[in-house]
């Protein structure tokens, strides 16, 4: 099937049967993920995913309609559905949607990808991921000892009413080791390079090669099994440095959802809720401290949210958020902006043909500071060292959040000291930011890669990224899991 | 919503290009359509219809899967080829117990054509009930109304040959006003069931309540938690406590301590897939039958549920829990929760706080902080309210808890006799049935400004 000339058809039909604009994303997805624990490979999946979504804009209101059906009495009858679902829309309809102006783009796109990770060999992988738990599964104390890789190849055709007309293919690797140690009740876990499934990044085989699994396990797990014996972190208001990959979740809950102009306006509060961050906020709230300058870009090499395209066919761009403090921006889509009287900086995306675009974070990056990690170290002694992410929440503006992590440990004399357990941290979103007072230099500075941001209604997991360097926080209230902070019993 | 023969004849299909010693292959597919609105306005309306096949074959005890959402002869033969080379580069494993042997199942009646056909128009026409009732206070309204069909065959080389449809329906409404929220929700296998100006009027009456709230320090305080946030707490337990992974990884708060009293004597849980109210999947993702299985029996543990491999690692049998194929190392867990119902009212628990906090709905909970004693954290949402002398007297501002839900279900005083469905996950085939909960205790460690 020439799918690109039957989605022009549709296009076409589209318009001649009233729709005042629509777009259709072909999209194909193959994915593998290899899942190892302990001394047996316990899955190796592959899955191809393929299909049609239509969105339109009819009697002043949005329908959208996908199918797995790939022919073109399926594109055709989808079509219809769009078109049906948009004039059904229109009955509770307050106002005409409106659009932010945008050129018609003819283009296309692929991220950067070294080796492709489909054409490397099982056995390749599996050594690799086999020799890196092995490592772990030395000593009795590791219960269980995991590492996993995941590929994604993504190919999309995007063409729209307005003349655009758009393919793009991404590559996305990621990797992930894990040791979980147990002793009687305890039972303690250390991570690499992240927790939650790992890091992610656009990119080939390099970027699974890069992570370097096996020569980090036995770090991995002489910490797990050290977690065992280790105190329980105080409770307390101390100065934190909190590691890269936790400051970049941080960003992820505080700014990058917070910013998301749909939650602003209101249209995310059936699920994920709105945000603290209202328009009328924009271009004067003090969101942090002048250290503090986060900005949405979705142009940075590798990162997990960087594409040519988004899903309604704006260019990728670099937009700041928060600049030296303040609040300045949001991520926005063109529907919203126009709400701003703006055109989009190009945050729509779906997961799949069969997703609605939502405003997605890119990469929302909180951009780098000076100096090294040693030197911040040194600076801070009686403070902690936080690292690695274990539990987090936060409320439905986005304000009051808890964040629980792998391992804490005191700074004595410029370096890790006593190592503690179940550290815990709270605060507020503007005091928690406005405490920052210190960033680490680019070369402590990663993009991480965040594959299973949930949002939206059937609820969609995007792929973003964060930018982010270890960073030093003043007073901050920790606690731990079995005392949290904040003054409560458990 | 592809239809049994189809469906079947499918999987038929795909276990006849097999050149495995063994296959298995899942099917998954349905219709769903969701109406979203906010700011008393329809602004996503969506209609989905998708279907995807996955295949496990077996080679020895090598194992390889690979799924496809094309159902055409060549791309389902791509699959089990797919699925052939990877069990030829996979490593054996010797815990593989094989696939499941043909078992009768019960299938209860879970099929309402009318709301499999329900249009979009129909669901607009619906939801201005909602935005009727917020109208007449000057709230906001915003939810979603889904409807929607699902199937789920599973077929083997051993016989198995397993089908089973259902239709649901669900409506969501936070009503929203100058310094307050509301939450109302309903679910259900039929449309017609869905009492949309109820829900709203439930959503607007809580926003009411809770207007002009006022701050409570953080502390411990007596709670009536409602069905919803009895159902987010539960959502995480199925994952971190009752799954087979935590269990036999020793995360699980359970793991080792069957037998024992970890909750308090009027706490009864179990997974029911055939409860009449809520029918869940009458067979799993392997074509084990569902089994309903107690996990805690007034307070004492007693199991967590299985799939087939991990129900081999235990020397037990599979209770029928097993995921769909590519989530297989999640392990098992429980889709149908229910906690057993007391005897008092819901009202009648708000009738006996003296001091105390009643929670409509948690957002954002997390179970990961310390699961072996089922540590929990999370925000209150769209309705906190105060009761004083058994009446509720006011709106209180968001608190955030941090508790161990083996103390908190060890601290019930009471439950209510009527239950309420709920779908946390917005999964059709994971509905709860649930009660209100009145706890003693519940450990409130933070809080926000609204």
């Amino acid at each position: 099937m020439d799918i690109k000339g039957k989605v022009l058809e549709a296009v076409d039909y589209l318009k001649s049967k009233g729709a005042s604009y629509a777009d259709i994303r072909y999209v194909r997805t193959e994915t593998e993920t290899i899942r190892v624990k302990d001394l047996a490979v316990e899955s190796i999946v592959r899955d191809t995913s393929h299909g049609f979504g239509i969105r339109v804009i009819a009697d002043g209101a949005w329908g959208f309609a996908a199918t797995s059906t790939v022919s073109a009495g399926a594109l055709r009858k989808t079509a219809t559905r769009a078109l049906q679902v948009a004039r059904a829309s229109a009955l509770s309809q307050r106002e005409p949607v409106r659009l932010a102006e945008a050129e018609a783009v003819r283009d296309s796109w692929k991220s950067p990808c070294l080796t492709d990770p489909f054409e490397v060999k099982l056995a390749r992988k599996l050594d690799l991921l086999m020799g890196a738990t092995e490592t772990l599964k030395q000593k009795p104390q590791i219960r269980v000892a995991e590492s996993s890789m995941t590929f994604v190849r993504t190919h999309k055709l995007f063409a729209s009413t307005e003349g655009s007309l758009i393919e793009q293919d991404i590559v996305e690797s990621g990797a992930s080791l894990t040791a979980t140690a147990v002793d009687g009740g305890e039972i303690e876990r250390r991570s690499y390079p992240s927790s939650l499934g790992g890091d992610y990044a656009t990119g080939g085989y390099e970027v699974v090669e890069g992570f370097r699994l096996a020569e980090h396990a036995e770090t991995v797990r002489d910490e797990a099994i050290a977690l065992l014996s280790a105190p329980p972190m105080p409770s307390g208001r101390f100065d934190v440095i909190i590691g890269g990959s936790q400051v970049a979740l941080q960003v992820h809950e505080s700014c990058g959802h917070a910013v998301e102009l749909d939650r602003a306006l209101g249209t995310e509060v059936s699920l994920a809720g709105g945000s603290f961050l209202t328009t009328d906020r924009l271009g004067t709230f003090r969101y942090g401290s002048p250290v503090v300058s986060i900005t949405a870009d979705a142009t940075v090499p590798g990162g997990l949210g960087s594409f040519g395209y988004d899903d309604e066919g704006t260019r990728a761009a670099r937009s700041p958020i928060i600049d030296r403090g303040l609040f300045v921006g949001y991520l926005t889509s063109r529907e919203t902006a126009a709400a701003l009287g703006q055109r989009s900086n190009g945050a729509m995306r779906a997961d799949g043909w069969a997703s609605i675009p939502l405003i997605r974070m890119t990469n929302v990056n909180l951009e780098p500071g000076t100096g090294s990690l040693d030197a911040l170290m040194a600076d801070t002694n009686g403070g902690f060292l936080l690292e690695t992410n274990k539990s987090w929440s936060i409320d439905d503006r986005r304000l009051n959040f808890q964040f629980g992590l792998e391992v804490a440990w005191k700074i004595e004399g410029g370096r890790k000291g006593q190592m503690y357990r179940n550290p815990l941290y709270t605060g507020m979103t503007p005091a928690f930011w406005g405490s920052c007072d210190a960033i680490c230099g680019r070369e402590h500075w990663h993009v991480w890669g965040v594959p299973n941001c949930g949002k939206g209604e059937p609820i969609q997991s995007a792929h973003v990224g964060h930018g982010a360097a270890p960073a030093r926080f003043r007073a901050l209230e920790l606690g731990s899991a079995r005392q949290p902070a904040g003054g409560g019993k458990s | 919503m592809i239809g049994r023969d189809k469906a079947l004849s499918t999987l038929a299909q795909v276990l006849a290009a097999s050149k495995a010693d063994a296959a298995e292959a899942v099917l998954v597919g349905g219709s769903t359509s969701t109406t979203r609105y906010a700011n008393s306005a329809v602004h996503q309306n969506v209609s989905v219809d998708s279907a995807r096949v996955t295949v496990r074959v077996v080679l020895g005890t090598r194992i390889g899967t690979a799924s496809t959402n094309s159902l055409t002869g060549p791309d389902l033969r791509r699959t089990v080829r797919a699925a052939m080379d990877i069990a030829r580069r996979q490593k054996p494993n010797a815990d593989f117990p094989g696939f499941a042997s043909p078992a009768d199942y019960r299938a209860p009646e879970a099929f309402d054509e009318n709301t499999a056909a329900l249009t979009p128009k129909q669901r607009a026409q619906k939801l201005k009930k909602v935005f009727t009732r917020g109208a007449r206070r000057s709230y906001s309204m915003a939810g979603a109304f889904t409807t929607g069909s699902g199937e789920v065959a599973v077929a083997n080389s051993n016989g198995v040959q397993c089908y089973h449809a259902r239709t649901s329906a669900s409506l969501t409404c936070i009503a929203t006003g100058p310094d307050s929220t509301g939450y109302g929700a309903a679910a259900s296998r039929a449309a017609a069931d869905i009492d949309a100006a109820a829900v709203a009027a439930s959503a607007v009456d809580k926003c009411r309540r809770s207007r002009s709230p006022k701050d409570m320090a953080p502390g411990s305080y007596e709670v009536v938690l409602e069905p919803a946030a009895i159902a987010e707490i539960f959502n995480w337990l199925a994952f971190v406590t009752f799954g087979s992974r935590g269990f036999q990884d020793g995360s699980s708060c359970l793991a080792g301590r069957i037998g024992e009293r970890l909750m308090g004597e009027e706490v009864t849980i179990l997974d029911d897939a055939f409860d009449p109210a809520c029918p869940g999947l009458p067979f799993d993702f392997e074509g084990t039958p569902r089994q309903r299985v107690e996990l805690i029996s007034r307070g004492i543990a007693r199991s967590v549920v299985h799939n087939r491999l991990s129900a081999r690692r235990a020397g037990t049998v599979s209770t029928g829990h097993a995921l769909p194929p590519e989530e297989a190392a999640e392990g098992a867990i429980p889709l149908n929760l229910q906690l057993a119902a007391g005897s008092q009212s819901a009202a009648e628990l708000v009738a006996g706080v003296e001091n105390g906090l009643l929670v409509t709905r948690f957002h954002y909970l997390n179970g990961f902080l310390d699961p072996r004693r089922a540590m929990m954290t999370g925000m209150t949402r769209d309705g906190l309210l105060r009761i004083r002398k058994g009446r509720i007297v006011g709106g209180v501002r968001n608190l955030r808890f941090t508790d161990s839900m083996l103390d908190v279900f060890s601290r019930v005083v009471g439950i209510s006799s009527e239950r309420f469905l709920a779908a946390p996950s917005g999964d059709p085939f994971s509905m709860m049935h649930l009660p209100t909960v009145r706890v003693s205790a519940l450990a409130f460690t933070g809080k926000t400004e609204f």
